[in-house]
């Protein structure tokens, strides 16, 4: 990457992930991670199974403990208790409160969590939740669950979201409508960082990548960066991170 | 559509966590089995109440022994010490354990409250579940009132005070079990482990005596026998009310899952080690009150009159194995009664044998010493009246003038549990049934 544009890249951004790690035993999950996330952008996180994805997203939000590591915003180190207020973590394959409905967990969110009450019809609307609102959340289907979730994670007041594979579970149709209203929550000046392993997926929504294989970057920039990085000899996103990891 | 109503944080937890026990079939099956369990015990304490009274034969002749207190409330309240043991752990560990299964908890944690504010909404929801299970019991009382027997409400509030402090006491270790372990199953076997440990304390203790002893008193158990007899012990409230605490605390430090295990497993020691100092300066206080209608856990006034006017230091030295059952009777009749009076009453048994029967024949077996200020006695009788005798003697003090005007005669009541099976056998199961169909189907 060109000197001025790490400059810039440095005075975009809005946090900076310097060496996190973790093991669990023996095995060494994230090894001295680091990255830049910016102001309104769509960051993917892609990488195999296996990969780190949703040790890396738990680390961050503070719901499972790093070795090492520091996250740090433009002027300073964030602590654990102040990144409650810059970033909410939305995990994979959750269902929580199961027997409560989605409309009182959307309720709960804006309460709670201190959400947005403006925001919370128009989320209703675009993940089409209105004929589910009344069912209790464990009832619903993976995909039903999934939409759920994401309308909880979007109503959340914190300026960086971190998804954990917002698309598992839901159809065509769905991916590209999701994709279409994440696109509009970070134009209106939200952060999402998104775990994403259908790298077709994540090629579609996302302004950059980190590639993360065997709990290390390997990569971090735009497609065209990261295809740079490779050698230039590869286009596609599948490609480059093959050449990559 | 309707936007929430603003309120505070902590106000949306606690209104969640009600929601999740309108909704926890733990909670049910413990409003239906309390009814029944209640039931039984009442209606068979009614029964033989009745039946000593006078009821289909002659009065036993022992008014002064009908206590309502003893006859009646201490069983039919001791069904909520069985739902307390094995009921509401389970409706514990579900609240507290089921954020960790569904996922809530890494959603819920990643809010700014101090995660001792998340347990405490919590056990004050468990809390109030509990007391929605005592209707059960009040309805008893109802019906004993109905029945035209006597209440005296001092006795209820000290019984009450017991349940609510035990039901605390449960809450605390099912929160503590349900943060600690990743799975409920796990937790309800740490529950009742810990439970069935403190069986173990009070087997223990009737065996070695010595410091088992001690460390029985303040079990779950012992503390609730200790206010359906209508004592009020400060110091076991004090306990209660810290290994609570304690429990919650501890709850409330493995539920941060983002602080690293060792840390977590260091607080813990500490918070372990705070609560046994705090619980053990707890244990030198002597402040009791005996609400007992027939004071029960009393010498007569006069009597507590002549022994405090004796200044002079007693020490008791008692040669009787802790399965012997007159030390059970000293203890019981005369020595529990006599702490109360003299906090200063220094109290030693000895024996070489737990059961005393191959003792019987050593030729000090079965003495009880006194020493007071110097001076010696010992005598063999085991009753309250012997001891007194015995403290007088050696005190110089006369002893007072029996007043029979201040003598408890008991409430008699012969009459059967009329309308209670039918009560608690039937419309109290059909009650919640309803309940639980329309208020499941409400929150959901």
């Amino acid at each position: 990457m060109p000197e001025s544009s790490r400059k810039l890249n440095q005075s975009n951004a809005l946090l900076r992930v310097e060496g996190v790690t973790k093991s669990f035993g023996r095995l060494r999950a994230l090894s001295d991670v680091s990255f830049s996330v910016r102001r309104g952008e769509i960051l993917g996180l892609i990488g195999p199974n296996g990969a780190g994805k949703t040790t890396l997203f738990e680390c961050l939000a503070g719901v499972l403990p790093a070795d090492g590591g520091a996250l740090s915003s433009v002027e300073r180190q964030v602590n654990p208790s102040e990144r409650s207020s810059l970033l909410f973590y939305m995990p994979d394959g959750i269902a929580p409160w199961p027997s409560q409905s989605v409309r009182w967990a959307l309720d709960f969110t804006v309460g709670f969590f201190g959400g947005s009450a403006e925001l919370r019809e128009e989320v209703i609307h675009s993940l089409d939740l209105l004929s589910l609102l009344n069912s209790p959340i464990g009832t619903l289907s993976k995909g039903q669950r999934k939409r759920a979730l994401l309308a909880i994670a979007l109503l959340t007041p914190q300026p960086v979201l971190l998804a954990d594979e917002p698309f598992d579970g839901l159809d065509l149709r769905q991916t590209r409508d999701v994709a279409q209203v994440l696109r509009k929550h970070a134009a209106a000046g939200r952060t999402l960082f998104l775990s994403i392993h259908q790298i077709a997926d994540a090629a579609r929504i996302c302004d950059r990548f980190v590639l993360l294989s065997g709990g290390r970057v390997c990569g971090e920039g735009t497609i065209e960066e990261l295809s740079a990085s490779a050698g230039g000899k590869t286009s596609g996103l599948e490609e480059v991170f093959l050449a990559l990891t | 559509m309707r936007s929430p109503k603003p309120k505070p944080a902590w106000l949306w937890l606690v209104e969640k966590e009600w929601r999740e026990l309108l909704v926890s079939r733990a909670w049910w099956v413990l409003l239906i089995a309390i009814g029944p369990l209640v039931g039984v015990s009442f209606i068979s304490a009614v029964r033989t109440y009745a039946e000593v009274s006078g009821l289909g034969g002659t009065a036993a002749g022992v008014g002064e022994a009908l206590s309502p207190l003893v006859g009646v409330w201490a069983p039919t309240f001791s069904a909520c010490e069985l739902a307390a043991v094995f009921l509401l752990p389970f409706v514990g560990i579900r609240l507290v354990g089921g954020d960790r299964q569904s996922g809530a908890l890494k959603l819920e944690a990643q809010h700014q409250m101090p995660a001792v504010a998340r347990v405490a909404a919590k056990a004050l929801v468990l809390l109030a579940g509990w007391v929605v299970a005592l209707i059960a019991p009040i309805v008893a009382v109802s019906l004993w009132k109905i029945y035209g027997g006597n209440l005296y409400a001092p006795e209820l509030v000290s019984v009450a005070i017991g349940h609510l402090l035990n039901a605390g006491l449960t809450i605390a270790l099912a929160a503590t079990a349900a943060s600690m372990t990743e799975h409920p199953s796990t937790a309800a076997i740490v529950t009742l482990s810990v439970t069935v440990g403190t069986w173990i304390i009070s087997f223990v203790a009737a065996v070695q005596g010595g410091i088992w002893e001690r460390m029985a008193n303040y079990t779950p158990t012992a503390m609730v026998a200790e206010f359906q007899h209508g004592l009020l012990r400060l110091d076991m409230m004090l306990i209660a009310l810290t290994l609570i605490a304690g429990g919650l605390a501890l709850s409330a430090a493995w539920m941060r899952i983002g602080v690293a295990v060792r840390r977590r497993v260091g607080e813990s020691l500490a918070l372990g080690a705070l609560a046994v100092l705090v619980a053990a300066a707890c244990s030198r206080v002597n402040t009791t009150w005996d609400l007992s209608e027939n004071r029960m856990n009393s010498f007569s006034e006069a009597d507590e009159q002549a022994l405090r006017k004796i200044q002079a230091h007693l020490r008791i030295e008692a040669h009787l194995a802790p399965e012997d059952p007159r030390r059970a009777d000293l203890e019981r009749q005369a020595l529990s009664k006599l702490r109360r009076v003299m906090p200063d009453v220094q109290v030693e048994y000895a024996s070489a044998t737990s059961i005393g029967l191959f003792e019987q024949t050593s030729p000090h077996y079965g003495e009880v010493w006194y020493d007071l200020g110097g001076k010696k006695e010992m005598s063999r009788i085991t009753t309250a009246e012997g001891v007194l005798e015995t403290i007088y003697s050696l005190s110089g003090i006369p002893p007072p003038a029996e007043n029979d005007e201040s003598v408890f005669r008991g409430h008699p009541l012969a009459v059967r549990p009329k309308g209670a099976a039918i009560l608690f056998y039937g419309i109290w199961p059909a009650f919640v049934m309803i309940a639980v169909i329309l208020i499941r189907r409400s929150v959901a």
